[in-house]
């Protein structure tokens, strides 16, 4: 175990069987952030008190949005490995109290690779929650570690927000959802290796996106109800992780009864029912006398749920099987894992920029149409051109998503990959009219201990591209050790960008028939991006559509444009680069006046 | 007088309940969710809206048609109420019995989420009445086994795909009992009702129902 010698000075005491097993899953990568957490502190706005953040979209409106990762799951078994990182996601977001309304997918592969999809798929479909844009990189840099990261977002009113946290003694934690087994043991500390080792099937969850559909409403049941005072996913850790986040965040401590989780195999031994990640679970804070009727929802909605933890002032966490004191810790010790330092870093040069390799330009659009984008009908602007964009009901107001990111920079500048990926998955959005509003970071690295220095400068850059457009990160998540035989992937760091629409009816769902022109500034230099921005909305005000895509053109782009029964013609392709440009399809020629450089690059027709 | 009120029939892991909801309330019906405990004797319509029942487990549709709540939407069916099952909703028809025919899987073996033409071949439906014979219409489909299998029996075609869109016999898209008061259909109508979401064509389908409504006061 990776710092057992540290957790020997914490306790004061070698560790227990059950301790090590405890601690190596609370400070795992996965669950402590050990090598990152210097830097996420930094970050501007960062909260990573609550499972998803938070963003005002005025009126009272609040959006939640988080990405994550299921890297290691999807590398040995593709379908449940991707749809059960949907299953997570969803979960974060749903244990703020929102409704979930949008996932995202960002893949990296270096062929489609036909389990991942249907596993993403499969369950977004079956939950009822659109799947509505993604990321397609096809590259042979992803043989061996291809990546899955899954965003989702929820959009609801800001007093439905729900604490991640218990903030009584008085009060009791119930865990709700489906039954307990002895899948997912050690997922996270898995999940923190290098994937070159054997025997890692027994690790990997299974979901059951219908479980997951009954948790979603009996969640939100329970919410509307005002039973819930605080809320957490069960995750990575399970049992464990849950329920020692909500005593730590609270300062308290509890005891946890082993025996009233309701198992699927009988004959668990208290530590697997300790550490199980089976899915679809959540845990809700609420008082003994309300907690009936939260059992009686979840019962309503075919799930499975029980008290499990009782709180108290003790700062302990105390867990109980068979009669038995399994463990008894400081819930501090269990939260506080062991931080790496950050490096400390300086911007380098922009000279240093360069793409230093390609991706197969491998259309999205058959995978577009594999996930139901349109469930709940609130896509406005389907998926291929650009952000998602999403209206909420009874509003003028809209939120504009995407995820994005530039690995094929890394490699010359993990900084400026950072920085250039966020101004560029900002303009995507500014494309469509939406004010950018808040990020979530997916960040997916090789080996932190091989190369810190990659790491740091991966970070520094999104944190300085973040000061300087104003911008919070509300959420992220790291994945680590994406590595095969000592082999890294590239620094890829995936930007979840939102935005908030203002006018959702005035955002053109397709492009008209017109020139296309290519808008702005060749090469990268941030002070200009506010002339760009100023432009796009000059071009939007005149009837023009706009895109913002790295290169030009894309086999999607023309997928997604034949569908609508519009052809292209291309005058100049633009190769991928890092230049200040966005697209703009103008339905009445030339562009007259515009304080921009603009050039004629395409038609369509 | 019959009343405007629809019950949206709600299976656990149906998913597009709300949207059925909305897209009445829409069209100025007065919408109520009923469960699997409810009553739906009294409603003039009855929607079974699509997603998951059961999600999809076994086979689309045949856990849900099972359920006693499914009797009572054959009792009122057998009454004269309107009963309109889209996706999910179609396959449970199916299921019971009430519609003729089969949904299996999709000829590619994939889900399939996009806008599709289609050919309003009965127009004189109470679903259908305020469309034209032949009209064109475009409407999204989103499923996995929509593909619909005849049987050999006859049917009372209301929509074919204008083209195949996954291999369903003679492009049938929506059918009909014969005496025309219960309609199954694969494509969403009810996620057509506003330009912002790229179309309007499902409107008339909800209209139709209002009018048949009204014409029977």
């Amino acid at each position: 175990m990776r710092y057992l010698s540290h957790l020997v000075e914490v306790l004061g005491r070698e560790p227990s069987p059950v301790e090590r097993h405890a601690f190596e899953v609370a400070w795992s990568e996965h669950c402590g952030y050990s090598h990152t957490r210097a830097y996420i502190s930094r970050l501007p706005g960062v909260s990573r008190e609550v499972n998803a953040g938070v963003v005002e979209l005025g009126e009272g409106l609040v959006c939640v949005f988080k990405i994550e990762s299921h890297n290691h799951p999807s590398a040995v078994e593709p379908y449940n490995g991707a749809a059960t990182g949907v299953g997570g996601i969803i979960r974060d977001v749903l244990a703020m109290g929102v409704r979930p309304v949008a996932i995202l997918d960002s893949l990296h592969m270096h062929r489609v690779i036909d389990g991942i999809v249907a596993g993403i798929g499969d369950y977004g479909n079956a939950i009822g929650v659109p799947t509505v844009g993604g990321q397609l990189r096809v590259s042979s840099r992803f043989r061996h570690n291809p990546l899955v990261n899954a965003m989702a977002l929820g959009v609801g009113r800001g007093s439905e927000v729900v604490p991640s946290r218990a903030t009584s003694p008085d009060q009791v934690i119930v865990v709700f959802g489906g039954l307990t087994g002895r899948d997912g043991i050690h997922g996270a500390s898995f999940a923190s290796r290098d994937l070159s080792g054997e025997h890692e099937r027994i690790n990997i969850q299974v979901g059951d996106p219908f479980a997951e559909k009954l948790l979603i409403e009996a969640f939100l049941q329970m919410r509307s109800e005002g039973l819930v005072d605080g809320a957490q996913d069960l995750g990575a850790g399970g049992v464990l992780m849950a329920t020692c986040e909500l005593m730590g965040k609270g300062g308290l401590g509890g005891t946890v009864h082993l025996d009233a989780v309701p198992l699927r195999e009988p004959d668990m031994e208290g530590w697997e029912v300790l550490l199980s990640e089976s899915q679809e679970r959540m845990a809700v804070v609420t008082t003994p006398d309300r907690a009936g009727r939260v059992l009686e929802i979840a019962r309503e909605h075919m799930l499975y749920g029980a008290v499990v933890a009782r709180l108290d002032r003790s700062g302990l966490y105390r867990a109980v099987f068979g009669g038995e004191v399994l463990l008894e810790v400081p819930v501090r010790a269990l939260l506080e894992a062991p931080a790496e330092e950050a490096l400390e870093v300086s911007p380098p040069p922009l000279s240093s920029l360069r793409v230093s390799f390609g991706f197969e330009d491998e259309s999205a659009a058959p995978i577009f149409s594999r996930y139901d984008y349109m469930v709940g009908n609130d896509t406005v602007l389907p998926p291929g051109l650009g952000p998602a964009v999403l209206r909420v009901k009874g509003s003028r107001r809209g939120v504009a998503v995407c995820v994005h990111s530039r690995e094929d920079l890394a490699e010359s500048s993990p900084y400026w990959a950072s920085f250039v990926a966020l101004f560029e998955a900002c303009r995507k959005l500014v494309s469509v009219g939406a004010r950018p509003v808040g990020v979530t970071d997916g960040l997916n690295y090789g080996d932190p201990d091989v190369d810190p220095l990659g790491l740091a400068l991966t970070m520094r850059g999104l944190e300085d591209a973040c000061r300087q457009l104003g911008l919070p990160v509300v959420s992220g998540n790291a994945s680590l050790y994406n590595t095969f035989e000592g082999t890294p992937i590239p620094p890829t760091l995936i930007v979840g960008a939102v935005g908030a629409v203002e006018d959702v009816y005035g955002v053109s769902r397709r492009p008209p028939r017109g020139k296309v022109f290519r808008v702005g500034f060749e090469g990268f230099d941030p002070s200009r991006e506010a002339r760009v921005w100023r432009g796009m909305e000059v071009l939007r005000d005149r009837g023009c559509f706009l895109m913002a895509p790295s290169s030009f053109p894309s086999a999607t782009l023309r997928d997604v444009l034949r569908s609508m029964g519009l052809s292209l013609k291309v005058l100049r392709p633009i190769p991928r680069g890092f230049d200040q440009t966005f697209l703009a399809v103008s339905p009445e020629g030339e562009l007259e006046g515009l304080d921009l450089p603009w050039e004629e690059v395409g038609e369509i027709s | 007088m019959r009343s405007l009120d629809v019950a949206v029939v709600v299976y656990p892991g149906s998913n597009c309940d709300r949207d059925m909801f909305y897209a009445l309330e829409l069209s100025g019906f007065r919408p109520r969710f009923v469960g699997l405990k409810g009553e739906l004797r009294g409603y003039p319509v009855i929607a079974v809206p699509g997603g998951f029942s059961y999600g999809d487990y076994l086979r689309p549709g045949a856990v849900a048609a099972r359920e006693e709540i499914s009797h009572r939407i054959r009792e009122e069916a057998e009454r004269g109420a309107l009963v309109l099952g889209v996706c999910n909703g179609f396959q449970i028809l199916v299921e019971m019995g009430l519609l003729p025919g089969a949904l299996l899987q999709n000829e590619d073996g994939l889900f399939s989420c996009r806008w599709v033409d289609l050919l309003v071949e009965d127009a004189s439906t109470p679903f259908t009445r305020c469309y034209r014979p032949g009209q064109r219409i475009s409407l999204p489909i989103a499923n996995g086994f929509g593909r619909y299998y005849r049987g050999g029996g006859d049917v009372r075609v209301v929509m074919r795909y204008v083209h195949d869109v996954n291999g369903s016999e003679e492009g049938i898209a929506a059918v009909a009992n014969e005496a025309g008061n219960v309609l199954g259909m694969m494509p969403h109508p009810e996620r057509a009702c506003e330009e912002i979401l790229g179309g309007t064509d499902g409107i008339a389908l909800f209209r139709s129902m209002m009018e048949h409504l009204s014409s029977l006061l």
